[in-house]
């Protein structure tokens, strides 16, 4: 049956949360044919998850609220379908891979949506096998999805959308925990069931030199609004600014290329990927005259240590109650003048390493020394002073009725005298911009004030050394650089020492002064960032990739004798520009 | 954990959780039929005979009854303030006047305490060889709706997720100085604060994630012609276990009610005529 009606299609679409008046979805217009891959990206709040959940019927059926236009899903109204219904046709991974993980095993969690289907007892047991091969979790079948990596998590949720054979896969940024070879590995397969089973695929996603070669069409939303729709390519190519400009993560080197041309230098067509962008910017490379002879391979500045390291991990090891090793013989000393990023699959025990540096886990073996104290010996609440420790999410700890009385929580811990709380609670306030917000609720701020809020509440205890456990994860590109530039105001001004996991290369290539990577519990690698990402081979063992451009590099450098420890698109600008300008 | 799951094979996981139900219902009219502690313990024996060939280790056992301690002894004592002499010899009152110590007192005492731990010690032997599911299971079978079996699932398969949701939450105030682990138990309940209100919060967030998700997951579909993958079944073991056992109740109730066997001094005076 091939019939041109398209698969979904909303028509003036708009709709406003029950409570509040400004619309979420403001006039969307928009047709997804069968068998089309569509990328929706956009700034956090734009409407993406709002928009994807109109089409297995959560919104209006679910959340309520007020609904105008039309949505058609496989041309029925969404308004008239039930929820239970739609959620056959289009099959939803939401964001946050735990918070959709409600079996007690992950084979029960595959199985759950067939079972819900009616489905025969043999054919659910055939797709459970198929689904669980499929995406290499048959090890992990009787193990409980809490239990697993987020990484993991994220593979089981999208398992058990796909076990459902959903005609339309919704997945709401389905990478987000993923590392980048996992992130690869994903969309591969998404291409591989658009093609083998004709599904149609709304992706959301802020990945999108991932996507380049897989989407059939990107559709950028901003403020509830389409704001640019069409072919990967020509909106990659022709946009790239306006994306990078609206907080997005277009390929980079498709704005280096737009940044060189901005410069003057003639530059034919813009790349997507690295081969593409080797031909495009060998050419301006290849009409220089003289052939470029350089030999440093390191301009940065090798990092100036000159003090005594401020916390010290010899030989520590660590072993949780039940058996796992998650650190393994960790030899690793901290400078007051670090800023660390940490980096590593998923489980590589990066998590735990930082735990072991506060003393909320004490090694099992080895030592840790924190400003000279033995991490055995000293009760946490003595560690803290030194070393503060801001959680991923801020919802596991905000609690008070005010920000400003959450912030003086941990004042009143170290019991600190009271002259000096408000002077220490409006400077943290201001250096995070929200000493407007002291007397808000912090449940009732946006996720990125509370987190804010969060970060304050450690910094009040005024710490030397500051520890950001994946402060970026579920952010846009735009938000997760903004806590990078807090953490640099706090390096740079305060002259605090930053330690902080991410699984955004680009972000440690950007911040980091220093990078650890782990692998197995271990460190395999531990220098500035200019010398661990030259180190590819390596990077790749532990699922690692380093930033596009400094792949591009390592192409260029190879045939031009250019440098290779390129890692950002400004430092590839002003060094092309050095060289092909003069 | 309230629910903890030991996988086996033995008899007593391979019977049917309907089984076990009625199992459990013909134990609890027989330990209502017999009040010598003596035989009570002899019960007891049983009960730990029971967990060895089921495979759980005894040590789990041992944490279960250690909890229960202060129970037991609260039933022993209370039972002096209840139970009236009734001409028995006093051999000494608890407080001066009430609570006479009696032979019977002491034997009723006895007997009620180790009647609850019986009951607990059963209770959780069904639970440590019954899997969720196959409660879950019993339950659809037993004409409960297929939406309640599936939320009440889904809510303990929850447990474990929100223990780890409460120990991040332990250890972010942690991070910021608060002190958990203070002896004083009003100190100590004000230091929980930080962590139930986050927690409240993260429990209700979690419910909500639920619900959108079942709700995703086609639940409200069809629920009447869900398909339930595991399958349970009365087998030979069944029918054997449950005839002797429902025999062996009978045939209690039957001489407790004929003879008037099993009183509190059954084996002390009748048996062994020591009193």
């Amino acid at each position: 049956m091939t019939s041109k009606a398209p698969v979904i299609s909303c028509k003036g679409l708009t709709y406003t949360y029950p409570g509040t008046t400004e619309p979420a979805l403001n006039g969307i217009d928009l047709e997804v044919e069968r068998g089309e891959i569509v990328l929706i990206t956009g700034p956090t709040g734009a409407g993406k998850t709002t928009l994807c959940s109109t089409f297995n019927g959560l919104v209006p059926h679910f959340y309520g609220g007020r609904m105008e236009g039309e949505v058609k899903v496989l041309g029925q109204d969404v308004r008239e379908a039930s929820a239970g219904y739609l959620s056959t046709k289009a099959g939803m991974l939401f964001q946050d891979p735990s918070s959709q993980l409600i079996s007690a095993t992950v084979e029960d969690e595959v199985a759950f949506g067939p079972e819900n289907l009616g489905i025969p007892v043999e054919e659910i047991a055939q797709r459970t096998n198929s689904v669980l091969n499929y995406m290499e979790l048959n090890g992990l079948r009787e193990r409980p999805p809490f239990a697993l990596s987020g990484g993991q998590q994220q593979a089981v949720g999208l398992a058990s959308v796909i076990a459902m054979k959903p005609e339309i896969l919704v997945l709401d940024e389905p990478t987000s925990n993923l590392d980048p070879i996992g992130t690869i590995n994903i969309f591969a397969l998404l291409r591989k069931i658009s093609r083998e089973e004709e599904n149609t695929i709304i992706i959301v996603e802020h990945k999108l030199q991932e996507l380049v070669d897989i989407a059939d069409r990107i559709v950028m939303i901003e403020d509830g609004k389409i704001r640019l729709e069409g072919p990967p390519r020509e909106i990659l190519a022709e946009d790239a600014v306006l994306l990078y400009e609206r907080g997005l993560q277009p390929p980079q080197v498709s704005l280096l290329a737009h940044k060189l041309k901005a410069a003057g230098i003639p530059i034919e067509k813009v790349p997507l990927t690295v081969s593409e962008s080797l031909e495009v910017f060998s050419k301006p490379l290849r009409a220089l005259k003289e052939p470029i002879v350089e030999l440093r391979e390191k301009e940065s500045e090798p990092q100036q240590i000159t003090s005594q390291p401020i916390i010290e991990v010899e030989n520590v090891s660590f072993q949780y109650p039940g058996g796992v090793v998650a650190v393994r013989d960790v030899t690793a000393k901290f400078y007051k003048e670090d800023f660390v990023g940490i980096i590593g699959q998923n489980g590589s025990g990066k998590t735990t390493l930082v735990k072991l540096l506060n003393g909320l886990l004490k090694p099992t073996q080895g030592i840790v020394k924190v400003f000279g104290l033995d991490s055995r010996e000293s009760p946490i609440h003595d560690l803290i002073r030194y070393v503060g420790y801001v959680f991923q999410d801020p919802d596991s700890q905000l609690f008070s009725k005010t920000v400003h009385q959450e912030l003086s929580f941990g004042l009143k811990n170290l019991r600190v005298p009271r002259d000096q709380w408000e002077s220490r609670i409006n400077s943290v306030a201001k250096m995070l911009l929200i000493d407007s917000l002291l007397k808000e609720a912090p449940y009732s701020l946006s996720r990125g004030d509370r987190q804010r809020v969060a970060i304050a509440s450690v910094l009040v205890m005024e710490p030397q050394v500051v520890v950001v456990d994946e402060p970026t994860t579920g952010q846009d590109p735009r938000k997760r650089r903004e806590i990078m530039e807090l953490m640099k105001v706090l390096h740079d001004k305060h002259g605090k020492t930053i330690i902080f996991i991410t699984h955004d290369m680009d972000l440690v290539a950007e911040y980091a002064k220093r990078c650890i990577v782990m692998k197995d519990g271990g460190v395999v690698l531990d220098g500035s960032p200019h010398e661990v990402f030259l180190h590819y081979d390596e990077l790749e063992k532990t699922h690692l990739k380093p930033p596009m451009i400094t792949l591009l590099f390592k192409e260029l450098g190879a045939r031009y004798n250019l440098r290779k420890d390129i890692l950002t698109v400004d430092e590839a600008l002003g060094y092309l520009k050095s060289k092909l300008v003069s | 954990m309230a629910f903890e799951y030991i996988q086996g094979q033995s008899l007593m996981h391979k019977l049917d959780p309907r089984t076990k139900v009625l199992f459990f219902l013909l134990v609890t009219v027989l330990i209502m039929v017999v009040y010598d502690p003596i035989i009570m313990l002899g019960l007891l024996g049983v009960i730990v005979l029971m967990y060895r060939l089921s495979g759980i280790p005894l040590s789990k056992l041992w944490g279960i009854t250690k909890a229960l301690l202060p129970v037991f002894i609260m039933f022993l004592v209370l039972n002096y303030f209840v139970i009236p002499p009734r001409g028995a010899t006093v051999y000494f009152y608890l407080l001066p006047g009430i609570a006479p110590v009696t032979i019977e007192t002491t034997l009723v005492g006895i007997t009620s305490a180790f009647r609850f731990v019986l009951f607990i010690w059963l209770s959780r032997l069904l639970t440590f060889t019954t899997s969720i599911s196959e409660i879950l299971i019993a339950m659809v079978k037993m004409k409960s709706p297929p939406e309640i079996a599936t939320s009440l699932g889904i809510a303990f398969s929850s447990v474990p997720l929100m223990i780890n949701q409460f120990s991040t939450v332990i250890q972010a105030q942690k991070s910021r100085g608060s002190q958990i682990e203070v002896k004083n138990p009003i100190k100590k309940g004000i230091s929980f604060i930080p962590v139930v209100v986050p927690g409240i919060y993260l429990t209700i967030l979690r419910g909500m994630n639920v619900a959108r998700t079942v709700e995703a997951r086609a639940f409200t579909y069809n629920p009447k012609k869900r398909t339930f993958r595991k399958k349970i079944q009365f087998g030979h073991e069944d029918y054997v276990f449950l005839t002797i056992s429902g025999l062996f109740t009978v045939a209690i109730v039957a001489i407790r009610m004929l003879y008037g066997w099993f009183d509190y001094t059954f084996i002390l005076r009748d048996v062994l005529k020591l009193v």
